[in-house]
């Protein structure tokens, strides 16, 4: 017999940890089908982003939530910065520039990733925060956290504001423009500099303030950027590549997916059925789940 | 070294003897400098195969392989099975690397050659990822506590051989191991037809095509090749290192390692991945020496990769040729300044 309160609980768990993915989807998705960046480095801007609320918490009474708008800045401004040397790399009259980008965040990647290695050892550390603990016990459902509940509410409003934004402004439109067609867009008089860097900047803005809350909900270590990098790049497939709402469908089968494995076949096991899903997914249906992305090829 | 005479052959003079020279020192090496640089040597030989074994499907096919490290697992798996659950000799679990790696690798190359791109990438990194979830599950391969090969003189062909199974031992087999790849990659991708057929399809798949070239069944053959060369190597480094666990030869780092040091050497090309090969694993292997601390290579190495894809392309190789000059980073570097004009 299936425990119902078990059920719904593994249910609640399930959809929380799927906003979180979301958080880091959402960016990905927008670098990955708008600026055709496929970017190597994501689960690493987590990492970094999660690093710097354990290093800058203690500074701001020992409080992550504070750090957030630290990391949104900084996150921006660096992302604004790496932007063109990705597009530098993705151009110009050299071979097979798109495996060169990937290439290139690849290396990114490492360079991150070994950095803080370096810097601060391969131990995990905390993200402290006393405004994000515990949990709300809802009558007949189950326990909801507080740190995931906000995270994946978070998680949702950056998409609605990503959203927002590229419909109904017109630098959102002039994002979309490139995404079609970059030289025409800059016969139009855009400045496809700018605009790619507000893009990717926002990624990285919205993807390391992702990270600042995956650390107070688990915690800072710097080999945690891969398993994010592979959550983001299977969230883009199953989303449909460029295909934003997509992300938060994606998001929920993750989420759901991990909780249930976890619990009724084993938490080794959780990588595995994951893989497997993502597998006949690319086969089966390139386009992702709803099939409304660019078709992967 | 004899298989290496028609190579030589065909050099120029002054080439020969440098061909001859190096030669003489890799053969001399354990003898020359002892069993600490023989340990280097053959980690050195062992990486620059692996390089030019992923440098088959990555350099000249173009198809990123993120998974490529599992093959090297699998072959160690493989030899490592056979020695231990079933008791047989070095050379039968070799064969049964090459086996075991051919026949995954073509089931794993028919869905996933159908992508291309990042989403090769992506389902091969995943596929290599699962695989060692699966190693730490099964009890075949020993689970967590992994396997213990065993290393006594009957061990290689099952019969007590006359000579001590040590690190010069290895260094030989590494030695020879890494020859054999070398003159393959020489002959069938720089020599034979199949390497204009492959090079023709990374460069325009649709034009490949309509000349005739059956592009599925070239990438299909590319794949298989470059994961049994993989495989061979694992095999022989299980051995050697006596213990094997999927945290250790099935991890990620592994691939990664493989992908830095082709691209740095010079994707597609011959000699790029001994360059890159040799320079990624000594930093790697020094760095703990010289620069303090044993992880420091790691983002020197992510600021190599970025500068390389920047400024130099065509990597060392292509620099050591010429390809890329100062003119060429000075027009890199103008253009890259335009590209920062954000306001």
């Amino acid at each position: 017999m299936v425990d119902i309160g078990l059920f719904t609980q593994i249910v609640i768990n399930g959809l929380l940890l799927g906003g979180i993915y979301v958080t880091i989807g959402v960016g990905f998705s927008l670098a990955f089908g708008v600026l055709e960046v496929v970017d190597f480095a994501v689960g690493e801007y987590v990492m970094v982003g999660a690093f710097m609320g354990a290093v800058l918490a203690p500074l701001f009474g020992a409080e992550g939530v504070f750090v957030i708008p630290i990391v949104l800045v900084v996150f921006f401004a660096v992302g604004a910065l790496i932007q063109p040397l990705i597009h530098h790399v993705t151009t110009g009259d050299r071979p097979h520039p798109l495996l060169m980008g990937l290439v290139f965040t690849f290396g990114l990647a490492t360079f991150l990733r070994g950095g803080v290695l370096t810097i601060f050892g391969p131990n995990s550390q905390d993200v402290p925060s006393s405004l994000l603990t515990g949990g709300i016990a809802v009558p007949g459902l189950g326990t909801f956290p507080v740190v995931r509940t906000v995270t994946a509410v978070f998680g949702v409003s950056g998409l609605v504001v990503f959203m927002y934004y590229l419909y109904r402004t017109r630098g959102g439109m002039a994002i979309r423009a490139i995404a079609e067609d970059r030289t025409n867009a800059r016969l139009m008089g855009i400045n496809i500099n700018r605009y790619q860097s507000i893009a990717y900047g926002a990624y990285a803005a919205l993807t390391g303030s992702a990270g600042v809350f995956i650390g107070m909900t688990f915690n800072a270590s710097p080999g945690m950027g891969l398993q994010y990098t592979a959550f983001a790049f299977f969230m883009v497939v199953l989303a449909g590549m460029g295909y934003l709402p997509g992300v938060i469908i994606a998001g929920v089968v993750l989420g759901l997916t991990q909780s249930f494995t976890a619990v009724y076949i084993s938490g080794n096991a959780v990588l595995l059925v994951l893989f497997a899903i993502i597998y006949v997914v690319l086969l089966v249906s390139p386009a992702g789940i709803l099939g409304k992305g660019e078709w992967a090829t | 070294m004899s298989a290496s005479a028609p190579v030589i052959g065909r050099l120029p003079g002054d080439q020969r003897y440098w061909f001859a020279a190096i030669a003489v020192l890799l053969l001399a090496w354990p003898f020359l400098f002892g069993s600490f640089w023989a340990r280097i040597g053959l980690g050195a030989l062992m990486w620059i195969g692996l390089a030019q074994s992923w440098n088959m499907i990555g350099g000249y096919a173009g198809y990123l392989d993120f998974g490529h490290g599992a093959y090297f697992g699998i072959g160690g798996f493989a030899a490592g099975i056979a020695m231990v659950q079933f008791g047989y000799p070095f050379v039968v679990g070799f064969a049964l690397a090459i086996v075991v790696a051919a026949v995954l690798a073509y089931l794993v190359a028919v869905p996933t050659l159908r992508l291309t791109g990042a989403y090769f990438a992506i389902a091969t990194w995943a596929l290599a990822e699962s695989l060692k979830q699966a190693a730490l599950i099964l009890e075949i391969t020993g689970g967590t506590f992994g396997l213990s090969l065993p290393r006594s003189p009957d061990t290689f062909i099952g019969i007590a051989v006359p000579f001590a199974i040590s690190e010069t031992f290895f260094y030989y087999v590494m030695l020879v191991l890494c020859t054999a790849t070398m003159l393959l990659t020489y002959y069938l991708f720089e020599r034979h037809e199949f390497g204009y057929r492959v090079k023709a399809l990374r460069d325009d798949q649709d034009a490949a095509e309509s000349l005739g070239i059956d592009t599925t069944r070239v990438k299909r053959q590319v794949y298989v090749l470059s994961c049994v060369v993989a495989a061979t190597f694992g095999s022989v480094y299980a051995w050697y290192i006596v213990f094997i666990h999927p945290n250790d030869v099935l991890a990620p780092i592994i691939t990664d390692r493989m992908v830095i040091m082709a691209l740095l050497g010079g994707l597609g090309t011959l000699t790029g991945p001994i360059f890159g090969g040799l320079l990624v694993f000594l930093l790697q292997r020094l760095s703990s020496v010289f620069l303090g601390s044993s992880t420091f290579y790691l983002p020197l190495i992510g600021v190599l990769i970025m500068v390389t894809v920047l400024f130099a392309p065509s990597g060392i190789i292509g620099i050591l040729r010429g390809e890329v000059g100062r003119d060429d980073v000075r027009k890199n570097l103008k253009e890259l300044g335009e590209k920062f004009d954000l306001l």
